[in-house]
């Protein structure tokens, strides 16, 4: 299991094994505060800033780690 | 420019020294003083449930934070800061040659409230008296424009720093509510020869503006802006966390390392960063991510809330209070935050004659 999951279930308060790229973030709070932290969270993990008005757009995993993929490394 | 041209201006024989910095000029004091009102996070239980607080303090780190009651004012708390410094450093107040007020909780919207205070202080005619517009990062600017009004000439300046923000928000508005406090402080900056060189790193990024913003009360008709709940009043703080986040990310990090290198410090060697208390878990993350240990870095946001351009002298006053006034100390001071603005100052400090807090 990849820290950047184990990031995330932290933040949605699931467990580590429920975080697939199919994870549905809008039926899990996907709220301002879920947003700042994955923030935070991309750029321990990856050293890369992504927008946050960018993440907001996102609705599953998957959309967050393309965003992660296309950002310029911080 | 093309990049012929940008190569050749780097290489120039007579390129500018490293950053700004202005030396002979010291930091003698400082006393904060707070509004007697304080709210604990149960105070906001009522409105917002339980967990609905515990959601936003998670993030935030605000325990208690102080609000002014009807009637006080961020120079009221600012005028009794200053007056406590002027005596603590036996000034007089004819010896100041300038005040600068820091604020965007002015009390009128002219004269410059650094006027009235300046009458309300008895200060001379022949001092100066200026209000400075900004937040987050207006203590450091506060503090090049007092080494600057040195530098050209003033002796003794005192930099007032203070706001008011609870008077700002939406009390509905849970991100907002929770988060601010207000503080007033005062600083006595003294022309000192043989003082060393205060480094500054200074800048804006205008187009994030509209991120943190309070867009009525000035003369320019509010514009409408489709990420404002429609209950919030344009008199009131609208604030895009997630941007104001985003831009905290980028910006901090760099402006400490950048301030490290023109100094020509080594980040083991800084006794303490000062960062803008903005929110707990922001604070956290970027003293991680520049690799200093929590002890090199205070936080009391938990204690005061975000006070805006207070922060860095309300930190000095209270957690750093026994460490400022037992030694010299080598700190810097890193503000961020509405226009976007930011900047730092790294300053080798002698021992200060006095950092105190006062309940107002």
């Amino acid at each position: 299991m990849s820290a950047f999951y184990e990031g995330l279930a932290e933040i949605f308060e699931v467990e580590a094994t429920e975080i697939t790229p199919q994870f549905d973030l809008i039926a899990h709070n996907w709220d301002s505060l879920a947003i700042v932290s994955t923030l935070a969270l991309i750029d321990e993990c990856f050293d890369k800033l992504v927008d946050g008005s960018v993440l907001a757009k996102c609705t599953t995993v998957a959309d967050v780690e393309r965003v992660v993929g296309m950002a310029a490394a911080a | 420019m093309t990049e012929a041209g940008h190569q050749a201006a780097v290489g120039a024989p007579h390129a500018p020294p490293k950053g700004l910095a202005v030396a002979d000029v010291r930091l003698r004091g400082v006393v904060s003083a707070l509004p007697s009102r304080r709210l604990d996070n149960v105070d906001f239980e009522t409105q917002f449930g339980p967990e609905g607080v515990a959601d936003v303090v998670k993030m935030i780190g605000v325990e208690h934070r102080y609000w002014v009651p009807t009637g006080q004012t961020a120079s009221d708390l600012c005028f009794l800061a200053a007056q406590r410094l002027l005596t603590r450093l036996d000034w007089a107040p004819d010896s100041v040659d300038a005040l600068v007020f820091v604020t965007q909780t002015p009390d009128q919207r002219l004269p410059a409230t650094a006027c009235v205070l300046h009458g309300r202080l008895g200060l001379s005619s022949r001092c100066q008296a200026f209000d400075v517009g900004l937040g987050c990062s207006g203590y450091v600017y506060g503090l090049w424009l007092a080494a600057l009004l040195i530098q050209g000439g003033c002796s003794r300046v005192l930099l007032l720093a203070g706001e008011t923000s609870s008077r700002l928000i939406d009390p509905n508005d849970r991100a907002t509510a929770l988060l601010f406090g207000d503080a007033g402080t005062a600083s006595g900056l003294e022309r000192s020869p043989g003082a060393p060189p205060i480094h500054f790193v200074l800048g804006t990024d205008g187009a994030g503006a509209s991120n943190l913003i309070v867009s009525g009360g000035g003369f320019r008709t509010p514009e409408p802006d489709s990420r404002r709940p429609d209950s919030l009043a344009a008199d009131h703080l609208f604030m895009d966390g997630g941007e104001v986040f985003s831009f905290t990310l980028r910006a901090v990090p760099k402006l400490v390392l950048e301030t490290l290198a023109n100094a020509g410090v080594e980040r083991e060697r800084l006794d303490a960063l000062l960062l803008h208390q903005a929110n707990r878990f922001m604070l956290r993350h970027i003293v991680k991510k520049l690799g200093l240990t929590p002890a090199q870095a205070p936080i009391n946001i938990d204690r005061y809330g975000n006070t805006s351009s207070a922060s860095i002298p309300l930190l000095m006053t209270t957690d750093l209070a026994t460490r400022l006034t037992a030694a010299p100390m080598q700190i810097m001071s890193v503000g961020f935050g509405v226009g976007y603005s930011w900047g730092s100052a790294l300053m080798t400090l002698d021992s200060l004659a006095c950092a105190e807090t006062l309940a107002a």
